[in-house]
């Protein structure tokens, strides 16, 4: 099995999925923002992103920047396919540990 | 019209701190951002505080402060809180000229040790970090402002520059891990 991955890596790497074509850090930034349900700062974005594509489980290119940024070029990010796997295994992972137990828990006795 | 910025000096400190490979396409996401949603809705001067994190937050070595670094936080403060309250005792069985000011000072640094302290319990209500952090700032000036005051005074006083630094590192490591709000259980 490979490496199960975090909750806030977990959350990175599903908000690129989600944006595909259009995950880009700002958007990301916004995406794991509502994901989590909290402000999250860029720093902590950034540095998940740049260690998820040391493990090689995305890649990124950059492309042209939009006036709205005076034209500073954009990241994009894209899944790989040891991001996809690395995520499915962490989802079977987290069934797995909560095979057997009634959600929502209650106390035992 | 002419486009909102962030301050071209808080700008420059982030370009300084980037890589050469993300200099311009963080700076171009946070610049978007601010444009975009922050100042709309912020205003000018919140939307610049929210750069000012979004920065501070980008420089790297705080990448690398992990428990360690937390637990010499927490060291420093009970220190702190200790000295704070050693400092009010004393200013007050001694009486001498302004102990009253000494004493409010004494006071301010034992609630605001108090208050780190406790940030792991309330740092999740949104404003409990905004006072702390409000706090932390005062005190690393107040510490700056001793530090100043003992280097320029005609008698060396070893134990005031020590609490000078000591309130200056607190202030700023305490800003430290309000801005990494995901390490504050492991404070």
């Amino acid at each position: 099995m490979a490496e199960l991955l975090g909750v806030f890596e977990q959350a990175v790497l599903l908000t690129v999925w989600r944006l595909g074509e259009e995950a880009y850090g700002r958007a990301i930034l916004r995406g794991v923002q509502s994901a989590l349900n909290r402000q999250i700062v860029a720093g902590a974005v950034y540095a998940t992103l740049d260690r998820l594509e040391q493990k090689n489980f995305i890649h990124s290119h950059v492309e042209e920047g939009t006036p709205g940024r005076a034209g500073r070029l954009r990241r994009y990010y894209r899944l790989t396919a040891a991001g996809i796997k690395a995520l499915n295994d962490s989802k079977a992972a987290l069934k797995q540990m909560w095979r057997g137990a009634k959600w929502p828990l209650e106390l035992k006795g | 019209m002419i486009e909102k910025s962030p301050p071209r000096w808080l700008e420059r400190i982030l370009l300084h701190f980037l890589r050469a490979r993300d200099r311009e396409t963080i700076s171009g996401d946070l610049l978007e951002e601010y444009r975009e949603e922050q100042a709309p809705r912020l205003g000018v001067l919140r939307a610049n505080f929210w750069y000012l994190r979004q920065t501070l937050s980008l420089m790297p070595f705080w990448d690398r402060m992990g428990l360690p670094l937390k637990r010499f936080l927490m060291g420093i403060t009970v220190f702190l809180v200790a000295a704070g309250v050693w400092l009010a005792v004393m200013e007050n069985i001694l009486k001498h000229a302004g102990y009253p000011e000494r004493t409010m000072i004494a006071a301010a640094i034992v609630i605001q040790g108090v208050a780190t302290l406790l940030l792991p319990l309330l740092g999740r209500r949104p404003i409990f970090p905004a006072i702390v952090a409000t706090g932390a700032t005062g005190l690393a000036l107040l510490g700056a402002f001793a530090i100043q005051r003992i280097l320029e005074a005609p008698h060396f006083e070893g134990f005031v520059l020590f609490i000078g630094l000591a309130l200056v590192a607190q202030g700023l490591l305490t800003l430290v891990v309000l801005l990494r709000p995901h390490h504050l259980g492991m404070l």
